[in-house]
């Protein structure tokens, strides 16, 4: 179904790693490299990677196993100069970030953070000696949005439907939702109508979307799409509301209340809204209170539950508002690999 | 003849040499101050624009007065550049190296590499904290730095002429 995909090679990731750690990582296979999604660096621990959906322990010879024993440890000065290097030397601008126990690095990278937790009046204030980094790769798959996007399309009000995005962890939601942002900006429909590229507005609370550096987006996300970086969903989809005028709003990852509020706003002000949430499926997200609510209020008028990768057996499912199935795709893949 | 302009060059290399540990004596008070005020602006920048480290110590290199920016600035181009590098291991590297085009001291010195082993690790808290500690450090050298300039700024102008002197009479 998609023909024309970009896998990036994931080397400007390694900038992030120590000496050790990056002989190490760049050492991988080819192959493994091309299908990386995590590296998992536990202090004194195995080194761990995760990749087109299997995992394996790495030694430090770049060698992958599934033997822990023969893998490598990294050290503990390893593990303080990986965070001074993916704090780009200053911690002190990611407090926000490490009360919620991750950052997002150059390159839209989201590495998960464990460690000491310290408290201060019974709320998370920071962690302490972080001994554990989960490094999960962002991909930009041109093309990764081609497969969905027709579902979507409303004819009669020339633009697309309001659309949640339903997968779980590391299925590829955020590519796809930022390869939508990207075709529906540029104008790239699916059908052969003269249809123009729509105002896309997109709220970047992880900066995961279009990797903002020093607001610039690195993604490709369209040329008429502007991006609120770093911004709480709701409110920067309010102030997007407000200020930008977007025909779509695109934000991932909803589940709070007041992200619900500030859905049910963009609606009255006649603006789609392509969101992502975390789910097995439909059943799962309706078990959410959140999102529950918006589904019985009928705000989403299409459900796409992403398939999985190639042998998981799992199809792209396309429901209507109403929860009834719409389609149901045999393909089994929509990230195919290059 | 020869002599004569032998003992001028003497008595002149004497004032030179007495001018030259005067001159750094008077120096070292007002690098140090200049350095304080570097670790100000830092703290600003840290605290209220939370800019990151390698911009910030641009931003010195541009702000503060040589030798103390060149110190920032060429701290602040390395990380930029280098990848893969941590900044206590840049830090200690330009600090040991640029310490001698200053007027300071192994005390100075010992202070800023201590606080590059705290910076850019740690919560806003934490680095006001250290800062704060290296600024308080770094003013109680300042007094002394004065206190010997005051002493024996004089005495070293003195003692360089009188020397280039006592070697003339020595060559007659």
């Amino acid at each position: 179904m998609d023909n024309l995909e970009e896998a990036i090679m994931p080397d400007h990731v390694f900038s992030f790693l120590p000496g050790s750690l990056h002989r190490i990582a760049a050492g991988l296979p080819r192959e493994i490299l091309e299908t990386l999604q995590e590296i998992r660096i536990r202090e004194s621990r195995p080194l761990e990677i995760v990749y087109d959906h299997d995992h394996a322990f790495v030694d430090a010879g770049g060698k992958i196993s599934d033997n822990p024993a023969a893998a490598y440890r990294p050290s503990h000065q390893e593990c303080l100069q990986l965070l001074d290097l993916l704090t780009d030397h200053s911690l002190y601008t990611f407090e926000e970030e490490l009360k919620r126990g991750f950052i997002t690095v150059r390159g839209g990278h989201r590495v998960g953070l464990c460690g000491r937790v310290v408290l201060d009046k019974g709320e998370i204030k920071q962690i302490k000696d972080v001994t554990g980094f989960n490094i999960r790769l962002a991909r930009e798959m041109i093309g990764a949005g081609r497969s969905v996007l027709p579902y979507l399309i409303d004819f009669e009000a020339q633009t697309v439907r309001h659309t949640l995005l339903i997968s779980p962890p590391l299925w590829g939601k955020t590519t796809v939702i930022r390869d939508l942002a990207r075709m529906i900006s540029t104008g790239e429909w699916p059908h052969q109508l003269a249809w123009k590229g729509k105002k896309v507005g997109i709220i970047d609370e992880r900066s995961e979307l279009a990797a903002c550096v020093k607001g610039v987006p690195t993604f490709h996300v369209g040329p008429r799409t502007d991006v609120m970086d770093h911004c709480p969903k709701a409110e920067g989809m309010m102030m997007m509301i407000r200020s930008m005028s977007p025909d779509v709003l695109v934000v991932d990852e909803i589940g709070r209340p007041e992200d619900a509020a500030a859905i049910r706003e963009a609606l009255r002000a006649g603006i789609k809204v392509l969101a992502t949430a975390h789910g097995a499926g439909l059943e799962d997200i309706r078990s959410r209170p959140m999102l529950r609510e918006l589904i019985e209020e009928g705000i989403f008028e299409r459900y796409v539950v992403l398939p999985g990768r190639k042998g998981t057996g799992r199809p792209l499912q396309v429901f209507d508002g109403s929860g009834f199935l719409q389609v149901k795709t045999p393909f089994d893949s929509h990230v195919k690999k290059v | 003849m020869l002599k004569l302009m032998g003992a001028a060059l003497v008595l002149f290399a004497g004032a030179m040499a007495g001018f030259y540990q005067s001159w750094r004596l008077a120096s070292r008070p007002r690098q140090i101050r200049g350095l304080i005020h570097a670790l100000q602006v830092l703290e600003t920048e840290i605290v209220y624009a939370l800019t990151p480290l390698p911009e910030a110590l641009r931003k010195l290199g541009r702000k503060t007065a040589a030798p103390v920016s060149g110190l920032f600035g060429q701290i602040g181009d390395r990380l930029e550049q280098e990848q893969g590098i941590t900044l206590q291991e840049v830090w200690e590297f330009t600090a040991l190296d640029y310490w001698k085009q200053t007027a300071m001291k192994e005390t100075e010195r010992e202070i800023v590499r201590q606080l590059g082993r705290t910076l850019g690790i740690s919560d806003r808290e934490d680095q006001v904290k250290h800062l704060h500690l290296a600024i308080r450090e770094l003013q109680r050298e300042e007094m002394t730095a004065i206190d010997e300039q005051k002493r024996y700024e004089k005495m070293w102008k003195s003692l360089g002429i009188l020397a280039g002197v006592l070697i003339v009479i020595m060559m007659y």
